[in-house]
């Protein structure tokens, strides 16, 4: 097997953009949302028939006379699976070398950076990850359960780095194909610009969030794409094929912004809808910050994508 | 109203409209390519676009059309026309002022007169004339006049002049107005700039040939209307004494030219100065006739009507003649009063002149001696009848006096007649020298009857139907003689007797007249007082002489403004013209008529000094100016006769261009926001 150093190079790039990145993120203890015997104390229940003698509080009944068991906190391993989207549509923005996306300005570099950025930080947490790749093209796995290994990692970065945008991501039943892959209780991060019909992708979402998974749901976009910040009126295409459309973005900037909000209030509504949070993500925004939303499931305002 | 183009081929630009649709039927599509990555936010964008697109598209193409299209209507020069404008001044040129200064435009209005606030107006237009105008001023009323001699170019005088015109009170005569104008102007064309309320049935209507002439001269009548709003007057049309109850009625006719009814307070003055106050309720717009009973006797001479409102005071006053009403005194001196009354000398002569005590016959005589001569008032007595009186002499002066002031004599013969006292006394006054009596038929013979009278005399005219026939009954046996005379101017044979003596003669003196019966007026000499002819023969006579209850003197009737001929009496005094207020009246004496043009409504008198009237005039304004109403304005005549000079024409060029622009502008605006998708 023959490397390409060019994918070599992104390989290290990505590593070392991971690392840099993890650094400035907020460290902690990752704890797990699963209830179980442990040393941290979680909170009292009322002791019924059957229930572990050992776990009374011994003082409460002496102060209260009422029979109340501890429940306490359990540390466990928590898999994690990052779907990025790379399909043709997330190469637009500043082109890299090679075919490869630039990782600083195209919403595909700015997916990959942050599925290695988070793939890596969860590493280090121990947690095992895994690696899900829809449209695109060039890499070896196009999917990679969650594991755990520094071995592991290193493929998933080989891939993240080998990785082109291609293609139609086909969001629904790539969503609904990895929902039923997605451990119980884990973490799934999706990653994606979600330029498909809602319409068709939002209903496959409910498949990820069937079995508790905890959805972080990233809308990744240009915010120049999104605000039509462009000078001339020109024929607009896209990178997985269909019909242009001509438009005066001057013209229409206004009217662009009303479909805009729209169409997120739909998307936004439909992730709610499954259980998941949504994160917005402009390709300018700062990665760190994004991480941490991403990380501590905080969503974006609706009107902040302006 | 229409529309017109002055290059009418230029409409057929309007097929480049073909342009914009050809524009609107071609897509143009941007050349350059941008790869983007919200297709999915695009095509929903452009589906949107495409609605709101539908209706821009739509407008543009419209927009477009309607610029290709105005441009066509203004390269045509389109052009809209209508009727209804009026001719304005230029502010330069010749200009002729015409000012109405007729009775109408008296009528206060908003505290002052019509004829000032034109005054006003003129002078305010004048003002703001150019210098280098050349401005001519007319004033009109019943005459027109040229008050300044031709065009001028010192404003400033004619201002002044302007400024000066009073009101009169006498008719419209806008037709002179103009033909003064039209000589002011020379046959050039100039302006006639006419302040006038326009009011009267038939002011403008009057005027419409000069004004076709003015017109056709290249003229123009430019008028400024000057009217009460809304038009109101309360008028004295016309008043007339006429037969009736009591002493006869006087019709009076108000009109009322507003447009409210109103009661109106009215006065009626006789000529003794008897008032009788009355109220007449006059509708709006109409007339109202209110009759007045005149008491049984009267003084004769004119009457007056006078009537409250304020808006028009000069025809608030109506004057009418006024005959004597009743008995007219009439002085008989009985010359041979018998010891009972059928002896007496008058018996026949009192009762055939007053056979009801003079009630209807209107003749009231006084029966006196001849000592009784001394009551006579020329006020009050029209005829004296000498009945046989023998000596005439003491009273032979106020006689002459009393005649040539002119009253009349009337003498009748009788046994004490004596020619040489009568010579001596009335000699000059009488038609004849008087003779001693002549005996023509034996006492126990019928006497010699009269001949026919000639009925074109005035005196036997209304015995033309009947009755002439009756003289030839009339006899007398015996007569006074007279020299022998001819008939002149002054002198006239009035009867003869059958074999030519004469009868009834007469002779005018100075302002009366002296009539002298050759026969007696009782049985003593013939049968006349007898006859069927007496008693309306003495009534006639007595009427004739200016002793009826008309009175003596003549009357005629006139209009303010209008120049008045009064035939003269036939004598060689030159009569006066005494006004209203009594103050001498300029008149000239015109062959055998007076000519005199009066200024003022009121009664006129022409007399000699000292006296009583020869003619009484009733003088009153125009009826037609008290119609303050409109009925027709210059400018609907002019525009009859001259439909271009009201015919306004817009240039729809600089507006169709204008709009080109703007639609031109908004269409690229909106092409501009469109151009989209």
């Amino acid at each position: 097997m023959t490397w390409d150093p060019t994918v070599l190079s992104r390989v290290r790039h990505l590593h070392l953009r991971a690392r840099v990145l993890t650094d400035a993120l907020l460290v902690g203890e990752h704890r797990s949302r699963r209830v179980g015997s442990a040393v941290e104390f979680a909170d009292y229940l009322e002791y019924r028939g059957g229930m572990d003698l050992r776990h009374l509080d011994w003082r409460v009944m002496a102060r209260s006379d009422k029979l109340v068991v501890k429940r306490f906190e359990t540390e466990t391993e928590l898999a994690c699976t990052v779907v990025v989207d790379l399909s043709a549509d997330m190469s637009t923005g500043q082109s890299g070398t090679g075919g490869y996306p630039d990782l600083d300005r195209s919403k595909a570099g700015y997916a990959l950076t942050m599925a290695a950025t988070l793939l890596f930080f969860l590493h280090r947490h121990g947690e095992p990850i895994g690696l899900e790749i829809v449209g695109g093209g060039g890499m070896t796995y196009a999917s990679l359960p969650p594991r755990s290994g520094k071995s592991h990692l290193q493929l998933l970065f080989l891939q993240l780095a080998s990785v082109q945008p291609a293609g139609r991501a086909e969001l629904s039943p790539a969503l609904a194909r990895i929902g039923q892959r997605v451990r119980r209780r884990s973490l799934c991060v999706v990653i994606t610009d979600g330029m498909e019909e809602p319409s068709e992708w939002l209903p496959s979402m409910k498949a990820l969030t069937r079995r508790k998974t905890d959805l972080r749901f990233v809308h990744l976009y240009d915010r120049e794409e999104w605000t039509l910040n462009f000078k001339q009126p020109g024929l607009f295409f896209s990178p997985e094929g269909g019909e242009a459309l001509p438009i005066d973005p001057g013209g229409a900037r206004e009217l662009f912004g009303e479909v805009v909000d729209e169409y997120l209030a739909e998307v936004r509504a439909g992730v709610v809808a499954v259980g998941g949070k949504h994160i917005l993500a402009a390709t300018d925004q700062d990665l760190a910050t994004t991480l941490r939303s991403v990380i501590f499931g905080k969503t974006s305002k609706e009107a902040a994508w302006r | 109203m229409a529309l017109t183009a002055l290059l009418p081929w230029a409409l057929g630009l309007v097929a480049l409209a073909v342009l914009p649709i050809l524009a609107h039927l071609s897509k143009q599509v941007p050349k350059s390519k941008r790869e983007f990555g919200a297709m999915l936010l695009a095509k929903r964008l452009t589906k949107r676009l495409r609605r709101r697109r539908r209706m821009k598209d739509w407008l543009l193409l419209l927009l477009r059309l309607l610029v290709v299209a105005l441009l066509a209507l203004t390269a045509a020069g389109l052009q809209f026309s209508y009727q209804g404008g009026v001719p304005t001044y230029a502010g330069s040129g010749r200009v002729v002022v015409v000012l109405d200064q007729s009775l109408s435009m008296s009528l206060t209005d908003t505290g002052s007169s019509l004829l000032s606030r034109a005054r006003a107006e003129a002078i305010a237009i004048i003002a703001e004339m150019p210098s280098g105008t050349k401005v001519g001023l007319v004033v009109y009323g019943t005459e027109a006049r040229r008050i300044t001699p031709e065009l001028t170019e010192d404003l400033e005088s004619v201002i002044a002049r302007i400024a000066s015109v009073e009101p009169l009170g006498g008719a419209s005569n806008l037709r002179d107005a103009l033909h003064e104008s039209r000589e002011l102007l020379a046959g050039e064309p100039g302006a006639v700039l006419l302040f006038s309320d326009e009011a009267g049935p038939d002011h403008i209507t009057g005027a419409e040939s000069e004004l076709a002439l003015l017109v056709a001269g290249g003229g123009v009548v430019i008028p400024n209307p000057i009217a009460a709003d809304p038009p109101r007057n309360v008028a004295v049309l016309d008043a007339e004494y006429g037969e009736g109850i009591e002493g006869g009625q006087v019709t009076i006719t108000v009109a009322n030219y507003g447009t409210e009814p109103t009661e109106t307070a009215c006065e009626v003055t006789l000529p003794d100065g008897a008032a009788v106050p009355i109220f007449i309720d006059v509708p709006a717009g109409g007339e109202a006739i209110e009759r007045v009973t005149v008491p049984r006797e009267a003084l004769g001479g004119v009457g007056r009507v006078d009537c409250e409102d304020p808006d028009l005071p000069f025809d608030n006053a109506g004057y009418f003649h006024l005959p004597r009403v009743g008995a007219s005194r009439v002085l008989v001196v009985d010359g041979d009063p018998g010891d009972t009354p059928t002896r007496s000398e008058v018996y026949f002569l009192e009762r055939a002149l007053a056979p009801w005590g003079g009630a209807r016959t209107g003749v009231r005589p006084d029966v006196v001696t001849p000592a009784g001569l001394t009551t006579l008032d020329p006020d009050i007595h029209r005829v004296v009848f000498l009945a046989n009186v023998a000596d005439p002499r003491p009273f032979a002066a106020e006689l002459m006096t009393f005649v040539r002031n002119g009253g009349n004599l009337v003498i009748t013969g009788g046994t004490n007649i004596t020619a040489d006292r009568y010579e001596a006394a009335l000699g000059p006054i009488l038609p004849a020298q008087i003779r001693r009596p002549r005996s023509l038929a034996a006492a126990d013979e019928p006497g010699v009857p009269l001949e026919l009278p000639d009925l074109s005399h005035e005196l036997f005219a209304p015995f033309a139907r009947s009755g002439r026939g009756l003289f030839t009954r009339v006899r007398s046996r015996r007569v006074l003689t007279l020299e022998p005379y001819v008939d002149d101017d002054d002198v006239t044979t009035l009867l003869n007797w059958e074999g030519g003596l004469p009868a009834l003669v007469e002779r005018q003196v100075g302002a009366g007249r002296v009539v002298l019966w050759t026969g007696s007026v009782d049985l003593s000499w013939g049968d006349f007082p007898l006859q069927t002819a007496f008693m309306p023969m003495m009534q006639r006579l007595v009427a004739y002489l200016g002793g009826e209850s008309g009175g003596a003197a003549a009357r005629f009737d006139g209009r303010v403004g209008e120049s008045l001929v009064i035939p003269l009496p036939d004598i060689v005094l030159e009569p006066d013209i005494i006004g209203p207020d009594g103050a001498l009246v300029r008149a000239r004496i015109d062959g055998s008529t007076l000519v005199f043009t009066p200024e003022s409504a009121g009664a006129y008198q022409m007399k000699l000094a000292d006296a009583p009237p020869l003619a009484w005039i009733a003088v009153n304004v125009p009826p037609n100016e008290s119609d303050v109403r409109v009925y027709k304005s210059v400018r609907a005549s002019e525009e009859e006769l001259e439909p271009e000079l009201f015919t306004r024409r817009i240039d729809l060029t600089p507006s169709f261009l204008g709009l080109a622009i703007f639609m031109l502008l908004a269409q690229a605006l909106l092409a501009v926001r469109g151009t989209s998708t």
